[in-house]
């Protein structure tokens, strides 16, 4: 069986992201691309399957990236995966979920799967938008935020996350899962797996060996922004000392009372 | 002339609360676009919910009472949503930002050809074109997206950003036909609800979250949950307290949890790391109870309190209830 994963590279949350005021995009410069958070679940979820299922499993990483992303996507390989396609074209740049989701579902239906897994969602655009989508395009079921997932010969059951519970899900592969970070606790990468990466085959795919039939990219796109501005920024509050548990409730009661909330 | 649709998510005949917020955001975008609102309630319960609907500013309610809603994920849905997108050609379909409207909404996106704009805090009209405002990079910046190459689009709303708006629509209610025989892909074996009639924390208006500072699970069903019942909320939970296993995932606010706009949100225990201020920060007002004068949430809570929470919460939630003379 042959498991792909999808990953996305982003900024690091904790890196100092600014606006520039005069062109309003992002200042990338300094700013450090990590594997995203969610797609660590991912493929740790698709890891344990290959662990559970055996024989000929492989799991295959996946990124839509430029081509310098390739020793992030080496991270993704050193936790254990067997090896990675890569779609990268300048062409590409630009793209909106629309446009993301179709070529990258035209390269998956190359690279081949029995079974994707992805992250829900993404740090920095965070629309969670792209399983969904891909699952549309490539035809095949998508079970969206599992927090448990299983193979069982060619069925694919899991447990999907509800606002007050869960869901018991079952389908037919091929299809695509979104896992949950209550899934798992993802493993960190091993000396060994570190090493062993380097070794592991990394397939470059370009827009011109996929047979696309619409436009990608910024030609493509469905949406435009029209204006990017900073957000307003929180101020400093208040700041009381209680003296005890009584006096921190006046406080905030009063504070409450203030602001018409109570 | 241009439609609006709003997608009403709703679970065995119970709406979600932002359904209504969308309802009333339809109606005031389809105003503006000279159209009408229109709303599409699928599965059990769909027709009592319709009546419901009728309180509020819809023109057009779609009712399917189709079992198979519920019975298969998402696919019955979206195939219903798209046979009104094209019977009624409309400028903008909202869906709301939570799990099933984003799937409901990317889907639509992709097998239509629409536009999808996510995690929209603001809709309106300017120089003809729908603009979707949302925030991004956590909320860093302010994107404002019209949609391009195509004349419509999927708008999926963050819930509590629109205020309902009680005031009847003409509310003429029609059955939808039931798509042509097909086999849907995903079925549902079991639904099972852990915690009954509780609140989600995207949808609650208040939100008492706590964070490490809170020291286990047991704070979080008794003086959280009690606060959080005095208020009207939900309770929600830092990564901390969520990985330490006190609390269920679906609690999460921050990055890799939810991002959510309530009225108040109250943080117990929490000290504010970047990953947490990325899910609360659109928050009306914030209130911090915390032992520590020098935690990251005092440079942006509205009032940071120092204290020990353990006293404070129980005192909080006892003047709340004599305020909203609330029994105990």
């Amino acid at each position: 069986m042959k498991i792909v994963v999808t990953v996305k590279l982003v900024p690091d949350t904790n890196a100092d992201k600014r606006i520039d005021p005069a062109t309003k995009r992002l200042v990338r410069t300094g700013v450090e691309t990590v594997l995203n958070p969610f797609d660590e679940y991912a493929i740790e979820a698709a890891l344990q399957l290959k662990e559970k299922l055996g024989g000929d499993t492989t799991v295959t990483i996946f990124s839509m990236a430029p081509e310098t992303g390739k020793e992030i996507v080496r991270k993704a390989l050193a936790m254990g995966a067997d090896d990675a396609a890569m779609l990268s074209d300048a062409g590409l740049e630009g793209s909106d979920v629309w446009g993301t989701a179709y070529a990258m579902a035209q390269a998956l239906k190359k690279v081949g799967f029995d079974l994707i897994v992805c992250g829900t969602q993404s740090t920095d655009a965070i629309t969670g938008e792209l399983p969904g989508a891909l699952a549309e395009y490539l035809g095949v079921p998508g079970l969206t935020y599992l927090r448990k997932v299983d193979v069982d010969g060619t069925t694919v059951r899991g447990e999907r996350e509800t606002d007050n519970g869960y869901q018991k899900v079952v389908a037919e592969l091929p299809a695509l899962v979104s896992v949950t970070k209550s899934i798992n606790e993802p493993r960190y990468p091993s000396l060994k797996g570190i090493m062993g990466a380097k070794k592991k085959t990394i397939t470059t795919l370009s827009l011109a060996e996929l047979a696309l039939d619409r436009p990608v990219g910024s030609d493509g796109a469905k949406t435009e922004v029209l204006d990017l501005a900073a957000a307003p920024v929180r101020g400093k509050g208040r700041m009381v000392n209680a003296s005890d548990g009584a006096d921190g409730a006046r406080i905030i009661v009063e504070f409450l009372r203030e602001k018409k909330l109570l | 002339m241009r439609d609006v649709i709003a997608f009403i998510e709703q679970h065995a005949g119970t709406p979600r609360r932002v359904s209504f917020e969308l309802a009333t955001a339809a109606k005031d975008l389809a105003a503006e676009l000279g159209g009408k609102a229109h709303a599409v309630v699928v599965g059990k319960g769909a027709s009592t919910l319709a009546n419901t609907l009728k309180n509020y500013p819809i023109d057009v309610i779609h009712v399917a009472e189709d079992a198979d809603a519920d019975a298969y994920l998402v696919d019955p849905l979206v195939d219903y949503v798209e046979s009104v997108a094209k019977a009624t050609g409309p400028a903008v379909i909202l869906v709301p930002y939570t799990m099933i409207g984003r799937d409901v909404g990317s889907r639509i996106a992709a097998r239509l050809g629409g536009g999808l704009t996510a995690d929209v805090t603001e809709v309106h009209v300017g120089g003809g074109r729908v603009v979707s405002v949302s925030p991004k990079l956590g909320g860093l910046t302010v994107t404002s997206c019209a949609f391009k190459n195509v004349d419509y689009g999927i708008v999926a709303v963050r819930p509590n950003t629109f205020a309902a708006r009680e005031q009847s629509g003409a509310g003429e209610v029609v059955q939808l036909e039931k798509p042509a025989t097909k086999s849907y892909p995903i079925k549902i074996e079991d639904d099972v609800v852990e915690a009954a009639g509780e609140l989600g924390v995207e949808e609650a208006s208040t939100v008492v979250s706590g964070g490490r500072g809170v020291g286990g699970p047991e704070p979080f069903t008794t003086i959280l949950k009690d606060l959080a019942d005095a208020l009207g909320g939900a309770v929600g939970a830092s990564r901390a307290a969520v990985d330490a296993g006190w609390v269920p995932h679906s609690h999460q606010v921050g990055q890799t949890g939810k991002t959510i706009s309530p009225q108040l949100y109250i943080a117990v225990g929490i000290s504010g790391a970047i990953q947490h201020k990325v899910g609360m920060r659109t928050a009306g007002t914030i209130v911090a109870i915390n032992k520590d004068a020098g935690v990251p949430i005092g440079e942006f809570a509205d009032l940071l309190v120092v204290g020990d929470l353990f006293q404070i919460v129980p005192e909080l939630t006892k003047r709340v209830r004599e305020a909203k003379a609330v029994p105990a």
